[in-house]
């Protein structure tokens, strides 16, 4: 099958709530305990079904933190029930034996880490926040679940990732996926010394091929930087949203094919790529999704993603540099600019 | 005394590259050289001449982009063939004077050859 959007699998990243037991600072989603509002299963149900027959395959769950959201079981199965693989972003906080049969369902779980113990804690609010997370990775690979950590790296604690790797896999992670903290959410109040220049982007890059080296074959290390050079020759990834029409018109291809990843907000909003996406170029919203309605966003709407996406990948294309393509076209979504300059400005 | 093993050296790579004992124009050097245009990146060594890069590309590789690449001390091309008939791994070797395929001073290969 044809690969849509740089991704080998057609993925909705799904947020039932924003509900959460933490409220760290550099969280995207602005989620913390105070957050009530979550999806209904019902109407969710409904929705994933939807999606499943345009073109979706995963659903990963994230949030604020999926392990409090109540319906969490029930929206687990029903999405295996329609043939959906569900993998999930949790903190670790709630990663115990009483989960063990939801988490068991699972064909994928990341524990959630931006540092060693210190940077950790500093950034969640919780002097035992590293502790706890370190115990669900124990605790998954003691269970033989498919564990991995989602590395996420603020500019100033890539020194510390050799260390947290080593230790991440000692515990029994069998994957490490590692991006730079987002300026997004709550994250824009941090320091600049947070965030990277394209030279910080080169050496987490260098540190993460570095790394791949270092753990072998048994751990796969994924960087969420790549090469625009690589991106560029990869850009036939995108030829479902921005190909010809051909035999096949873009109203009449599979959403997955034009948008991916997919995003299911708290509020039940369906955006394109990320969750802080522009709310211009929203999709449509999870009450009201039909095989009409995705067809009229198709027709009207889709042509200004289209625009963006197309000029964003034009700039790949005499650029030098590494990019975390899904957060460099979220954005440009928010500033309306012309991609190649956007690209420029970033470096 | 005994050979740095592999593993060894490469944890001193990802090390000496997270905590910006490397200046910013070494990197910046390094990741030009790491990318090349029609060139998929594949394994990253180090080795005696500082960092050795496998490719891998599905066309017959332009041999041009790595010439034009500073301090290549060698290349290698291996078609495979029958195995997989469009695909070609190209093994770079960059001259990385910072890295110098050394951990604590000692030479990357060991003594023991």
């Amino acid at each position: 099958m044809m690969r849509s959007g740089f991704l080998p699998d057609r993925i909705i990243h799904l947020h039932p709530t924003r509900l959460c037991n933490l409220a760290c600072l550099h969280c995207y989603s602005e989620s913390n305990p105070q957050q009530r509002a979550a999806l209904d299963p019902e109407v969710l149900s409904s929705a994933l079904a939807a999606l499943r027959s345009e073109g979706y395959a995963q659903v990963s769950l994230s949030g604020g933190e999926p392990l409090v959201y109540a319906p969490l079981r029930t929206v687990v199965e029903r999405s295996r029930a329609l043939g959906y693989r569900v993998t999930m972003i949790s903190n670790g906080l709630l990663v115990t034996e009483r989960m063990d049969d939801v988490l068991a369902q699972l064909d994928g779980i990341a524990i959630s880490f931006d540092g060693l113990e210190e940077t950790h804690n500093a950034l969640r609010g919780r002097p035992d926040a590293f502790r706890r997370a370190c115990a669900a990775i124990e605790h998954l690979a003691s269970k033989g679940f498919p564990v991995a950590a989602a590395i996420s790296l603020a500019r100033d604690s890539i020194p510390e990732l050799p260390d947290l790797a080593e230790l991440l896999v000692t515990l029994g992670a069998r994957g490490l996926q590692v991006r730079p903290v987002a300026r997004a959410g709550r994250a824009r109040s941090l320091d600049d010394a947070k965030f990277y220049s394209a030279i910080d982007r080169a050496r987490l890059y260098l540190v993460v091929r570095a790394l791949q080296q270092e753990l072998g074959d048994d751990v796969r290390v994924h960087c969420d930087l790549a090469p625009t050079i690589g991106l560029w020759e990869q850009r036939d990834d995108y030829a479902g949203l921005l190909g010809e029409c051909g035999t096949v018109c873009v109203e009449d291809r599979p959403l997955a094919d034009l948008i991916n990843p997919l995003v299911i907000t708290d509020a039940g909003t369906l955006k394109p790529i990320a969750y802080d996406f522009s709310p211009r170029y929203n999709v449509g919203s999870i009450d009201a999704l039909s095989l009409d309605t995705l067809r009229e966003y198709k027709r009207r709407d889709l042509p200004q993603l289209q625009e963006l996406i197309g000029g964003a990948v034009a700039g790949l294309q005499n650029a030098r540099d590494f990019v975390d393509w899904f957060d460099h076209c979220t954005r440009l979504s928010e500033r309306h600019l012309g991609p190649a300059m956007a690209l420029a400005e970033s470096s | 005394m005994r050979a740095i093993t592999p593993k060894e050296l490469s944890t001193a790579m990802s090390r000496q590259l997270a905590n910006y004992n490397l200046s910013d124009d070494v990197i910046k050097s390094l990741a030009e050289r790491v990318t090349i245009e029609g060139l998929f990146l594949g394994r990253f060594n180090p080795c005696i001449y500082g960092i050795c890069i496998d490719y891998f590309t599905d066309k017959i590789p332009n041999l041009a982009t790595l010439t034009i690449k500073q301090k290549v001390a060698k290349w290698e091309v291996f078609p495979y063939g029958i195995i997989e008939w469009d695909r070609f791994h190209v093994q770079v070797a960059f001259n990385v004077d910072e890295l110098g395929g050394k951990v604590g001073g000692l030479p990357a290969g060991g003594f023991g050859h």
